[in-house]
C-alpha cells in the first residue's frame, strides 16, 4: 500500500464514521425538533400575539407577559400558584425524597426480603397517576372514604376531616398521595448510588470508629451526590409542572380557596378557559408557559451546575 | 503492641465453609504473612480478625482478651485495604485524621499526629491534596498513614501492593519492612504473592481451601515444606515434581523408582510407606546443577530458554516428564534443542507420600 492508498483508506474510514454517526443521530434529532423545539418556538411566537379564542390576531410584543405579571387580577393568581409550587417542591424534597433516602439506606444493608421490598416500593411508580388520583380521592372522601373510616375504627374520630375540602389539609393530602406514588423511584436511584460506593469506604469508616449515622452523613451522602443531583433536578421539574394529581383530586380551579392551585392548572385555565377564568386566552396562556419554561430551565441549569460541582470521582 | 491468638476459627457463608478450624498465634511485634492462592480464605481470615466478618465458631484474642464479639473499631486494629479505601471527598490530611476526628480528639492533637505520620511517610507536602491527585504509591502511603495515626495494637494489610506496578511494589515492600522496624508493630499481611511473603515475613501462614497448611519462618517453609502444596507454592519458579513409586526399603532409607526408570535412594525413618506406594520426588529449579549430580542425574531436552540477564531458566522435557525447570547462571551457554544432564543432591530434594505429606518431615 503506497502513501496515496493509505491516505484514501484513512479518508474513507473517517467518512464512514461520520455517516454512521449521522445515521444514529438523525432520528432523535428529528424527533426533538418536531416534538420539542418547534412547539417551544410556537409557544414563544403565540405569546407575542393577541388571540380571540383559538384565532390568532395582531402582534402585541410583550403585552401578554406584562399583563400576567403586572395586572393585579392576574398576578395574584400567578404568585399564589407559584408559591404553591414552591411548597410542593420543598415538601416533596423532604417527605418523598427523605423517605426514599431512609429506605435506600435500609435496603443497602441487604435486609431479609430485600428483593420483595424493592418490588413493593416500586409498584406505585408503575401505576397510572390517573388511577392513583381517583383511588386516593375516594380514600379521602369525608363520608365513605377509607381514611376517615379507619380513623373512626381506631377511635380517632376527632381526627377525621374532609381532607380535600379544607385549605389547610388539601395540599398536604395531595403531597402525601404524590409521595406515595413516586417514592419508589428516588429509592431505587439512591439505592443504585449507594451500591456504587465501594464497600471498602464503608468498612474503612467502620474501622475508623464512625457510627452508622456518621457513615451515612459523612461518607455515603457526599459520595451519592450524582444521584442527589438527578433527584433534586427531577423533583424540581416535576414540582413546577405538577398537574395530574391536583387536577384529578380537586379539579381545575385549585380549590379550596386556591390552596391547591398550581402553575400548570393556571396555565390550563388561562389558555383553554374554565368556569372561573372564562373563555380561553391563548396568548396569556402561552406567555405563562414561556415564563414557566424559562424559570424551570434556568433554575435547573443553576441547580445542576451547583450540585455537579459537589460531586467527587470515586477513585 | 500486641499478640493475637486464633482458636478453632471457622467461617461459613451459607453452606460453604471458607475457614476451617484455624488456630494460630501472632506474637508481639511479629510480621506475619497469610499467603495462599486466590480463594484460599486468607482475606476472609484477616476480615474476621478485623471484625468486618462475623465468626461462625471459634475465638479471637488480643493480649489474652477475647475480642471477637467487639465492633471493628473497638478492637484496636487498623487495616490497609487493597483498594486503599481513601475517602475521595476528603484531603489526605482529613483521610489520615478521620478516625481521630471520630474519636473527638482536639484539632491540635489531630494535626500533630497527622503531621508526625506524614513525616514518617514523606507525605507532608500532600496533606491538602485530594486522593485523586496522588500517584498509586502515594495513595498507598496515605492508607498506611491513616493506620499509623490511630496507633493501633495491630496493623492489618489486605494485599496492599497488588495495585502497584512491579517497580513500585519492590520499593513499597522495602518501605513496609522498614516501617515495621520503625513502629515496632504487630502486623498481619495478606498476599497471594509468595515473593512478598518470603521477603517481608517473620512468619508465614500458608493457607489452602480455608485450612492452614503450614506455619513457619520463610526459610523453614522453603527448606522443609510439610507437604507437596507448600513445596509447590513457596519458591519461584515452583519446585519440579517427579512421579515415582516405592521400590524397596533398606536400613534408614527408601528406594524410589521414578517413572522414567531412574532409581533414587532417599533417607528416611518410619515413613509409613509401603512398597508400590505412589510418591513424588521434588527438586527446586535452583537445586539442579548442570552435569553429573552428587546423588543422581537426569537427562532432558531443552525446549525453551529464558534469559533474565543475571540468571537463566531452562525448560526441559525428559521422557514422560513434560516440564523440568532448571535455574542456571546468566552466562550459561545452552541452546534450544540441546540435550543436557542435570544433577541433584538428596540433601536438597524432597519426597512426598501418597497423601502429599513430606516424607522428610516425618523423619525423626
Amino acid at each position: 500500500m503506497d502513501d496515496a492508498d493509505y491516505a484514501r483508506a484513512k479518508r474513507r474510514r473517517a467518512r464512514n464514521l461520520k455517516l454512521w454517526l449521522a445515521f444514529l443521530l438523525a432520528p432523535p434529532a428529528a424527533i426533538l425538533i418536531v416534538f420539542v423545539f418547534l412547539p417551544m418556538a410556537s409557544a414563544v411566537l403565540y405569546s407575542l400575539y393577541e388571540w380571540d379564542g383559538l384565532v390568532r390576531k395582531e402582534f402585541i410584543g410583550l403585552e401578554n407577559f406584562a399583563d400576567i405579571l403586572l395586572n393585579p387580577n392576574k398576578n395574584t393568581l400567578l404568585f399564589n400558584a407559584f408559591w404553591n409550587n414552591v411548597k410542593v417542591f420543598f415538601s416533596l424534597m423532604i417527605v418523598q425524597n427523605g423517605i426514599a433516602l431512609v429506605l435506600a439506606l435500609l435496603l443497602a444493608r441487604n435486609p431479609r426480603g430485600y428483593r420483595f421490598y424493592q418490588v413493593v416500593f416500586f409498584v406505585p411508580v408503575i401505576l397510572s397517576t390517573v388511577i392513583i388520583g381517583f383511588q386516593w380521592k375516594m380514600f379521602l372522601n369525608p363520608v365513605f372514604g377509607l381514611v376517615n373510616k379507619a380513623l373512626h375504627y381506631v377511635g380517632l374520630s376527632d381526627w377525621a376531616l374532609p381532607w380535600l375540602g379544607l385549605p389547610e389539609t388539601a395540599l398536604p393530602s395531595m403531597l402525601l398521595v404524590n409521595s406515595w406514588h413516586w417514592f419508589g423511584f428516588p429509592t431505587l436511584v439512591f439505592l443504585a448510588a449507594i451500591h456504587r460506593i465501594p464497600k471498602d469506604f464503608i468498612e474503612a469508616a467502620r474501622l475508623d470508629g464512625a457510627s452508622e449515622w456518621r457513615i451515612a452523613r459523612e461518607i455515603i451522602w457526599p459520595l451519592m451526590a450524582p444521584a442527589v443531583t438527578i433527584i433534586v433536578v427531577l423533583t424540581f421539574i416535576g414540582s413546577f409542572n405538577w398537574f395530574e394529581i391536583p387536577y384529578i383530586m380537586n379539579g381545575l380551579e385549585g380549590s379550596p380557596q386556591g390552596s391547591t392551585d398550581m402553575l400548570g392548572l393556571l396555565f390550563y385555565r388561562t389558555a383553554f378557559g374554565s368556569v372561573s377564568a372564562g373563555g380561553s386566552d391563548f396568548g396569556s396562556g402561552s406567555a405563562l408557559a414561556v415564563l414557566m419554561f424559562i424559570f424551570i430551565f434556568v433554575f435547573s441549569i443553576i441547580a445542576t451546575k451547583y450540585l455537579t460541582s459537589r460531586e467527587v470521582e470515586m477513585s | 503492641m500486641a499478640n493475637i491468638k486464633l482458636r478453632g476459627v471457622n467461617k461459613q457463608f451459607g453452606d460453604v465453609k471458607v475457614i476451617k478450624d484455624v488456630s494460630l498465634t501472632v506474637e508481639d511485634n511479629e510480621f506475619v504473612v497469610f499467603v495462599g492462592p486466590s480463594g484460599c480464605g486468607k482475606s476472609t481470615l484477616l476480615r474476621l480478625i478485623a471484625g468486618l466478618e462475623e465468626l461462625t465458631t471459634g475465638e479471637i484474642h488480643i493480649d489474652n482478651a477475647r475480642i471477637d464479639h467487639l465492633a471493628p473499631a473497638a478492637r484496636g486494629l487498623a487495616m490497609v485495604f487493597q483498594s486503599y479505601a481513601l475517602y475521595p471527598h476528603f484531603t489526605v490530611g482529613q483521610n489520615m485524621g478521620y478516625a481521630l476526628r471520630v474519636a473527638k480528639e482536639s484539632k491540635a492533637s489531630i494535626e500533630k499526629k497527622v503531621r508526625a505520620a506524614a513525616e514518617i511517610l514523606q507525605l507532608t507536602d500532600y496533606l491538602d491534596r485530594k486522593p485523586k491527585a496522588l500517584s498509586g504509591g502515594q495513595r498507598q502511603r496515605v492508607a498506611i498513614g491513616r493506620a499509623i495515626v490511630r496507633n493501633p495494637k495491630v496493623f492489618l494489610f489486605d494485599e496492599p501492593l497488588s495495585n502497584l506496578d512491579a517497580k513500585l511494589r519492590v520499593a513499597m515492600r522495602i518501605e513496609l519492612t522498614k516501617l515495621h522496624r520503625t513502629l515496632n508493630a504487630t502486623m498481619i499481611y495478606v498476599t497471594h504473592d509468595q515473593i512478598e511473603a518470603m521477603t517481608m515475613a517473620d512468619k508465614i501462614v500458608v493457607l489452602r481451601d480455608g485450612v492452614v497448611e503450614q506455619i513457619g519462618a520463610p526459610l523453614d517453609l522453603y527448606n522443609a515444606p510439610n507437604n507437596r502444596f507448600v513445596a509447590g507454592f513457596i519458591g519461584s519458579p515452583a519446585m519440579n515434581f517427579f512421579a515415582g513409586q516405592v521400590a524397596a526399603f533398606s536400613e534408614g532409607s527408601v528406594e524410589v523408582e521414578l517413572a522414567d526408570g531412574a532409581n533414587i535412594t532417599f533417607p528416611c525413618q518410619g515413613s509409613g510407606l509401603l512398597v508400590g506406594d505412589p510418591v513424588e520426588f521434588g527438586v527446586r529449579p535452583e537445586h539442579f546443577s548442570i552435569g553429573q549430580g552428587v546423588d543422581g542425574t537426569l537427562n532432558g531436552d531443552v525446549y525453551a530458554v529464558e534469559r533474565l540477564g543475571g540468571e537463566t531458566y531452562l525448560y526441559l522435557t525428559s521422557g514422560s516428564q513434560k516440564e523440568i525447570v532448571v535455574h542456571v547462571s546468566g552466562d550459561h551457554q545452552v541452546a534450544v534443542g540441546d540435550r543436557v544432564e542435570i544433577g541433584f543432591s538428596i540433601s536438597q530434594s524432597h519426597l512426598f507420600g501418597p497423601d502429599g505429606q513430606s516424607v522428610s518431615a516425618r523423619n525423626g
